[in-house]
C-alpha cells in the first residue's frame, strides 16, 4: 500500500526528451574532450554490428553446413534465417548455404582491422555510401527505416536475415572482420546492393574508426 | 560524432569497456539511460536540479569507467548509485520539493491529467507522504526511492549503494514502518 502510494507520486512526470537532455549531454561531451575535439568522418559510413561471444538461443529447423562447420544456417517457419557464425572460414560455403535458403549473398571474411575498399557496389539505400551519421538518434532512425537494416539484424554471435525486406535481384553484401577479442568474435557490415548490379571483389584496406 | 550501429545494440558492460579506448562511445550510454535517470532526479529534486545532476552523474561515471565491474551487463545500478551520491549533496532542494508537495499536493513538474477523483486522492495521499519522506534518514530514503521510483530490484539497490542485501531489506522495512507511523498521525492543519 505504501509502495503503491509512493509509486503514484510524480508518476506522470515523463522521461526526459532529447531537448531536456541536450545541456547535460553537451556537458558530458565537453568533459570527455577537454580540447573540444570533434572527429570528422569522411567517406562512406561504416555501419557495423558485432558478434558477441555469448551463444544465441536458436532452435534450428533446417541446419546447413557440415558438423564441424564454422557457421550454421537455420530457417524458422516465418521465413527468417538465423546464421550462427563461430569462425570466419569458408565464405563460399556460407554463400552457398544462403543461396539454398533463397538469399543471394556476397560474403567476405577479413583479418582484424581491415575493411573492403569502397565503393564495391551501388547500395539499394542510403546505408552504403551515404553521408556520415552524427548521432545515436540519427542512427536509430536509419536502423528503423532503411531496408538494409530491416533485412538483417545481429544478435549474440549470430545474425538474422529477414528475406521479406530483400527485393528481387538485390544482393545481400556481408563483410566480416575478426573482432580481435574473446567478447567480440567478429564485426559485421551488411548492406543491400541495388538489384541486378555487380558487386566488385573486396580489396582489403585498413579500417577507419 | 559517429556512433556505429553496433554500439546501439551492445550491452552496457561491453559499451563501457569499449569507451576506454573510444571515449565517444560513452555518449551511447548517456542516450540509453539519461531519459529515465532524469525522470528519477526530477521526482526527487525537481526540474531545476535534474539537468545538473544528470550531467554530474555521467561525468563522474565517465571518469570512473575504468573501475566498472564488467560482469554486470546492466549499468543502471552503477549509474543510480552515483546519482544517489550527487542527489545526497542537494538535500535542500529535496526538502524544498517535499515542502512544495505539502503545500500543493502535486509535483511541480507533473503533467496535469487523470481523473478528478484520482487527483483528489493523490492530493490527500501525497501531502502526508511527502512529510513522511522528509523525516526519513537519507540512507533509508535512498533505498526506498530506488525501489519505488527507479524500479531497481533489491539486489540492484545493494549493488548501487554498495551495501549488503540484508541492509537493503532492513532499511526498506524501517522506512515503511516510519511512513506508516507518520501517516497514522493524520495531517496537521497547515
Amino acid at each position: 500500500m505504501i509502495m503503491d502510494a509512493l509509486k503514484t507520486m510524480g508518476e506522470r512526470i515523463p522521461p526526459a526528451t532529447p531537448e531536456d537532455l541536450a545541456g547535460a549531454r553537451r556537458r558530458l561531451l565537453d568533459g570527455m574532450h577537454p580540447r573540444a575535439r570533434r572527429r570528422v568522418v569522411t567517406g562512406p559510413r561504416l555501419l557495423v554490428a558485432a558478434g558477441v561471444a555469448a551463444a544465441a538461443a536458436v532452435t534450428p529447423l533446417i541446419v546447413g553446413g557440415t558438423g564441424t562447420s564454422a557457421y550454421a544456417v537455420s530457417k524458422s517457419p516465418d521465413g527468417t534465417l538465423t546464421v550462427t557464425l563461430t569462425e570466419l572460414r569458408d565464405p563460399e560455403g556460407l554463400e552457398a548455404e544462403l543461396h539454398k535458403a533463397g538469399v543471394k549473398a556476397d560474403v567476405t571474411f577479413l583479418p582484424p582491422g581491415k575493411a573492403c575498399g569502397v565503393p564495391r557496389f551501388v547500395g539499394a539505400d542510403a546505408s552504403y555510401g551515404g553521408p556520415p551519421v552524427d548521432s545515436v538518434e540519427e542512427m536509430r532512425e536509419h536502423v528503423n527505416t532503411l531496408r538494409s537494416f530491416k533485412a538483417i539484424r545481429p544478435s549474440s554471435g549470430a545474425f538474422q536475415i529477414f528475406p521479406e525486406y530483400i527485393k528481387r535481384g538485390e544482393t545481400l553484401v556481408l563483410e566480416f572482420s575478426d573482432g580481435e577479442n574473446a567478447q567480440v568474435l567478429w564485426r559485421m557490415g551488411a548492406w543491400l546492393a541495388k538489384a541486378d548490379t555487380p558487386v566488385e571483389p573486396c580489396k582489403p584496406v585498413p579500417r577507419l574508426g | 560524432m559517429t556512433i556505429p550501429r553496433e554500439v546501439v545494440e551492445l550491452d552496457d558492460a561491453t559499451l563501457i569497456e569499449r569507451s576506454l579506448n573510444e571515449p565517444e562511445v560513452f555518449a551511447a550510454l548517456f542516450d540509453r539511460h539519461a531519459p529515465l535517470l532524469h525522470r528519477y532526479v526530477t521526482r526527487r529534486l525537481g526540474t531545476g536540479e535534474a539537468e545538473d545532476v544528470v550531467a554530474d552523474t555521467f561525468l563522474a561515471a565517465f571518469q570512473r569507467r575504468g573501475d566498472y565491474d564488467r560482469g554486470r551487463p546492466d549499468a543502471r545500478p552503477w549509474l543510480y548509485g552515483i546519482a544517489s551520491n550527487v542527489i545526497g549533496k542537494r538535500r535542500r532542494a529535496e526538502m524544498n520539493l517535499y515542502r512544495a508537495y505539502i503545500r500543493s499536493g502535486v509535483h511541480p513538474a507533473e503533467i496535469p491529467g487523470g481523473q478528478v477523483e484520482d487527483g483528489i486522492n493523490t492530493l490527500a495521499v501525497n501531502r502526508p507522504l511527502a512529510r513522511a519522506l522528509m523525516r526519513l534518514t537519507r540512507a533509508d530514503r535512498d533505498v526506498l526511492l530506488l525501489v519505488a521510483w527507479a524500479e531497481l530490484s533489491y539486489q540492484e539497490v545493494a549493488d548501487a549503494l554498495a551495501i549488503p542485501l540484508g541492509t537493503v531489506a532492513s532499511r526498506l522495512n524501517r522506512a515503511r514502518h516510519q511512513i506508516r507511523q507518520t501517516l497514522g498521525e493524520g495531517e496537521p492543519a497547515e
